[in-house]
């Protein structure tokens, strides 16, 4: 037995070399059974946990990509839905408008609100219409609900259109029923009034006032707006009368100019 | 237990082969860690440790590919045998002796390794085998830097 451990530690360095060739000569012999076993238990080994832990990561990459082009795509058409909404809402307002007459002997130029300004509420407007368009200043602005104000500047693109609401504008109005007048005027604190209206006139709530045409800018019968409240105080030669405003003048967009129709 | 570290290298060879090396290439050239680490193991362990080291990094590094797997893990084993011997005849201690032989050594296997696999233009393998024995040389100094003590955590700590 000692020859044999005398022969192995002679020789264990080139059992060894012997041993890795002999192994190298069968995987290139190319066994398909060895090969394959081989490899497989390499990959499982070897491979396999790293291309868990990559493919985890891939998959993270991906979806934190995909997340940020779904949020993408989430804003864009959250942006495409707002503006759809105010398609909508115009095509409402537009339809209502669709027929809307205008008085006897006049004809409407349609424009649209470019900017409005005021305090606390709107007293003018820039509209997109100018000089281009045969406007002119103290031409009467009006939509489906009613008297809005008049023109009183024009440049060659744009307008400006005094509100109602401006306090220094004044319409001469009459009461739809009774036919008595009054000149309809705003004030910051009580709001849309009728003015000079005699206290022995009549006029209940739920009166129509129209404008008059007696000023000359603004052409007769147009709604002004709606008797809200009315007061008779004592030894006073007028009373006070308060108005509903026909037009909504915080959210006017659509708008029509009066121009007169040549004969 | 002795065989531990061998088995983490071999795990740092797969790794490096699925995670790494398409991360670090650099216009197709890339670190031969296996061959990095077998010629290592050469300088600095026997030759029965080199040759059967050399053997299994072959089998790791063509673990998905079994019709060469053979001509690798020969190429590998060779190259840690003739590592060692070339350790052992010009007895190596200078830093950029052993850098050379790691150089030519990866190149040597590179080149080797580009005709076993032979699915490239010749122009192409010469010059990611040229481009990545470079490569993998500069890995291979940064790690001498250390082995040898050039550079060392208190050093880096004291510039600082």
């Amino acid at each position: 037995m000692t020859w044999i451990s005398n022969l192995f530690s002679r020789y264990w360095r080139n059992f060894h070399f012997v041993s890795v060739l002999l192994l190298t000569v069968i995987l290139i012999y190319n066994n398909t059974a060895i090969n394959g076993f081989v490899s497989q238990v390499a990959v499982s080994a070897f491979n396999y946990p790293f291309f868990m832990v990559n493919n985890f990561f891939d998959g993270l990459v991906e979806v934190s990509e995909k997340n940020e082009s779904l949020q993408a795509a989430l804003v864009e058409a959250s942006v495409r839905l707002s503006m759809l909404e105010e398609a909508r809402l115009e095509n409402n307002r537009l339809r209502a408008v669709l027929g809307f007459e205008p008085p006897p002997g006049y004809s409407l130029i349609p424009a649209k609100v470019i900017s409005v300004t005021g305090d606390k509420i709107p007293v003018s407007a820039v509209i997109n219409r100018g000089s281009k368009d045969s406007i002119f200043i103290d031409q009467a602005i009006i939509n489906q609900a009613g008297l809005i104000g008049r023109v009183i500047s024009v440049t060659y693109d744009f307008a400006t259109v005094q509100l109602l609401t401006d306090p220094t504008n004044r319409v001469a109005a009459r009461v739809a029923e009774s036919r008595e007048m009054g000149i309809v005027k705003y004030n910051i604190s009580e709001g849309m009034i009728l003015d000079n209206f005699p206290i022995q006139g009549t006029i209940n709530r739920g009166d129509v006032i129209l404008s008059s045409g007696l000023g000359g800018v603004y052409p007769s019968g147009l709604r002004v707006g709606t008797v809200s409240a009315v007061e008779y105080p004592e030894e006073e030669p007028f009373c006070n009368v308060t108005l509903t405003p026909a037009v909504n003048f915080n959210s006017i967009e659509e708008l029509f100019i009066l121009q007169l129709r040549p004969l | 237990m002795r065989f531990i570290p061998y088995f983490l290298y071999l795990l740092l060879i797969g790794m490096h082969q699925v995670i790494w090396r398409d991360m670090t290439s650099i216009y197709g050239a890339a670190v031969n860690l296996a061959a990095l680490m077998v010629l290592g193991v050469a300088l600095y362990k026997s030759e029965v440790i080199a040759c059967w080291f050399g053997f299994a990094a072959g089998i790791v590094l063509a673990a998905g590919f079994p019709n060469v797997m053979g001509w690798h893990a020969l190429t590998l084993a060779a190259l840690g045998l003739a590592a060692y011997h070339v350790k052992e005849r010009l007895n190596l201690e200078s830093f950029y002796t052993k850098l050379l032989l790691m150089f030519v050594g990866i190149l040597l296997h590179n080149i080797l390794a580009s005709v076993i696999q032979s699915d490239r233009y010749f122009y192409q393998l010469w010059l990611n085998a040229l481009a990545g024995a470079i490569y993998t040389t500069v890995i291979a100094q940064i790690f001498f830097l250390f082995k040898e003590g050039v550079v060392t955590a208190k050093k880096i700590k004291s510039i600082f």
